[in-house]
């Protein structure tokens, strides 16, 4: 005989409004089925009724997390439906960005991912003290914590301040020494290796049938990250390596994103030495100045999510279609295959190794 | 054993009825019973003030420092808060069982600290047997917290109370085998003589092995992380709690640190000596005891990771009970033969 549970919408560990149905055999779990659509605000049908300018500031609330990433994302496709090229130094700039975002954004997941396998919010205040100095960063930059609307077709709003590397280069010595502490903490910890390890498998078959993304599909050995595969910025340039894990159970998923973060700050240093001088700010905001062709327009960047891709129909003063393909949804949708036969407890480990944003789930 | 026990109750209920001074008596305990009650509600008050700065200081946060001086106050803000909510039993609940199911587990936590001999002359129950009438008692907790969840009529309360029973099998045995060598080793179950027989050495250095499994049992009896697989909060919500609206909350509340001071009384007493320490008086001891014991476990709940159950069950069957075994023929061998 089988039980039904409700977990969520309101529930301490679904990470927003998530609602699962749960059917449980006991304590083993039987079947997942998302429920979604709470946090849905229509992004996509907002972007169609506002001009080229206006839309940065919603696409960046499709994922408050890394508000950055999407920005960049919906950025990128305006530039290439304007046939815009990107100046060298902003290519630089973005990359050092993009990759701060990276790193704040997986610190917020590692802390709310322990607080799910129930340790008590201790490593979710030091992760989120690390975080902030991040967003200190980003604030010097764009004037702002959390919503920074600084991406312009071409560029970005202005140049970094004067002694931005120094103090990036600091908070980065800062978070790498953390970092690496938080991951002796974590994997000395035999309840926690106990709790992650062999839990939630997918199978590197299944990701790629399933059409998983991110560390999630590097969790489980395909080496695909749009970063490397569909190379912009600066990335080609960097030397980056995408970090691929071969189990693909929630221990690979949290490896994956542990040793991204250090990939990142490698990569942050080595875009500190290479950035040229030259002008790097974009287009000013003027609500009638972009005016791009009539043509379809596609273009893939790597959230810390996982690839977002972006189909955009471009009419002259605004997108006539636009549609994204949100990393945190396809994730979702492997809930019901990674978590059957696991343990009801396994299930927020399950969940918490996917790192899901409902804004970015329901867009 | 507990006919003992028993007929000692018996009889003391007879000797206090048949008395002369029966009212005198009554004054007495009813005075100790009142003394004993503000001691387990400031403890508990400071207990839960502490708490909530020590994990403030472990996770880089201040705590509570705006209401009274370093925020002493603050508890009794939330306090006074969470009593002028209403009350409320949901529809699906077995009212009765519900209402009674909390204060039945105050009750019997502060009745069971009554029975704790707090200095060599005071504590209810001075009789043979007073350690497994402790036991045998606190064996109710994990039942009343199976009545409350499954009462509760919440799917969530009623996994916590499935929880809670398999929790149960797993630590109690291994705990019970524990106290069989402790009073193996003081040659009586009178917890007066168990204190007075650590006088040259505690048993925590007689008995490390038996200190750990009662510990790790303790924990779970507790429901202290990383067993507090009963009102896991990122899992079942609050589990057996998740219904329970503020006036028992605050019940709930408090009879988490009332327990918590009844766990730490027990480990001081049998482990770590008692009340025996030099000058002042021997309650101060205990009390001192107890508290470094409770912090070093609220620092766990700052640390820890939580277990999950099939391996709570393996640990208290494959580990705790061949662990408390061993320790029980060690001790005789050493000991005792």
């Amino acid at each position: 005989m089988t039980t039904k549970i409700n977990i969520g919408p309101i529930h301490p560990s679904t990470h927003g409004v998530l609602r699962l149905v749960v059917e449980l055999d006991g304590d083993t779990i039987v079947g997942v089925e998302p429920h979604i659509g709470f946090l849905h605000r229509g992004v996509e049908k907002l972007a169609e009724n506002r001009m080229y300018m206006q839309n940065i500031g919603y696409m960046e609330k499709i994922d408050y997390v890394a508000p950055m990433a999407y920005d960049d994302a919906y950025v990128a496709a305006v530039e290439e439906a304007m046939g815009v090229e990107v100046k060298e130094r902003a290519k630089y700039i973005r990359t050092i960005l993009l990759e701060l975002q990276r790193i704040a954004s997986h610190l917020l997941w590692l802390g709310t991912m322990s607080n799910d396998l129930g340790q008590f919010y201790t490593l979710f205040m030091w992760t989120f003290r690390d975080r902030d100095k991040i967003l200190r960063l980003l604030q010097e930059h764009a004037g702002a914590r959390m919503f920074y609307l600084n991406m312009r077709p071409g560029g970005v709003v202005r140049d970094l301040p004067p002694d931005f590397e120094e103090n990036t280069l600091q908070v980065l010595d800062y978070i790498e020494k953390r970092i690496t502490e938080y991951e002796h903490y974590l994997e000395s910890n035999q309840v926690f290796i106990e709790r992650t390890k062999g839990i939630g498998v997918l199978s590197r078959e299944m990701a790629i049938e399933l059409g998983a993304t991110g560390p999630v599909l590097r969790g489980s050995g395909v080496n695909y990250d749009t970063r490397s595969n569909k190379p912009y910025y600066a990335y080609s340039e960097l030397g980056f390596r995408p970090q691929v894990m071969f189990v693909g159970d929630s221990f690979a998923r949290y490896k994956v994103r542990m040793l991204e973060m250090k990939e990142s700050i490698r990569i942050i240093r080595e875009a500190f030495k290479k950035i040229p001088e030259g002008d790097a700010v974009g287009m000013p905001i003027r609500l009638i100045m972009p005016q791009a062709k009539n043509r379809i327009v596609t273009v893939s960047r790597e959230t810390p999510r996982g690839e977002a891709f972006i189909y955009m129909i471009a009419d002259k003063e605004r997108p006539y279609r636009l549609s994204i393909r949100t990393p945190s949804f396809i994730n979702l949708s492997l809930i019901d295959e990674i978590a059957k036969g696991s343990r009801l407890a396994d299930l927020f480990a399950i969940l918490g190794s996917l790192d899901l944003v409902m804004a970015d789930v329901d867009l | 054993m507990l006919t003992f026990s028993t007929s000692a109750i018996a009889n003391w209920l007879v000797s206090l009825l048949s008395s002369a001074s029966i009212v005198k008596q009554a004054e007495g305990l009813a005075a100790y019973a009142i003394g004993v009650a503000i001691l387990i509600m400031a403890f508990a008050y400071f207990l839960g003030w502490i708490e909530r700065k020590i994990i403030a200081k472990v996770q880089a946060r201040h705590g509570p420092t705006v209401v009274g001086k370093y925020g002493l106050l603050q508890n009794l803000a939330d306090f006074m808060k969470l009593l002028a909510k209403s009350n409320f039993f949901p529809k699906s609940s077995d009212k009765l069982l519900f209402a009674v199911a909390l204060p039945a587990m105050l009750a019997l936590s502060i009745f069971l600290i009554l029975l704790l001999p707090l200095t060599p002359s005071t504590g209810i129950g001075n009789m043979a047997n007073g350690l497994l009438i402790v036991f045998a008692l606190f064996a109710f907790m994990p039942l009343l917290i199976f009545i409350n969840g499954i009462a509760s009529g919440n799917k969530f309360g009623e996994i916590s109370a499935q929880r809670s029973v398999i929790m149960m099998m797993s630590y109690e045995i291994p705990m019970l085998i524990v106290i069989a060598s402790i009073g193996m080793l003081a040659r009586s179950y009178d917890l007066v003589n168990i204190v007075e027989s650590q006088a040259h050495i505690w048993y925590i250095f007689l008995m490390p092995l038996g200190f750990f499994v009662f510990f790790v049992a303790m924990l779970a009896e507790l429901e202290r992380s990383p067993f507090d697989l009963r009102e896991a909060d990122s899992e079942l919500i609050a589990g057996w709690l998740t219904d329970v609206s503020a006036p028992y909350y605050t019940l709930a509340l408090f009879l988490d640190y009332t327990k918590m001071f009844l766990g730490s009384l027990i480990v001081v007493i049998l482990f770590f000596g008692g009340w025996s320490g030099y000058g002042l008086l021997p309650v101060f001891w205990l009390v001192v005891k107890a508290l470094i014991f409770a912090i070093f476990v609220m620092l766990l709940r700052a640390t820890a990771v939580r277990m999950k159950l099939d391996r709570l069950l393996r640990l208290g069957w494959l580990a705790l009970m061949p662990l408390a075994l061993i320790n029980l023929i060690v001790a005789y061998l050493l000991f005792v033969m």
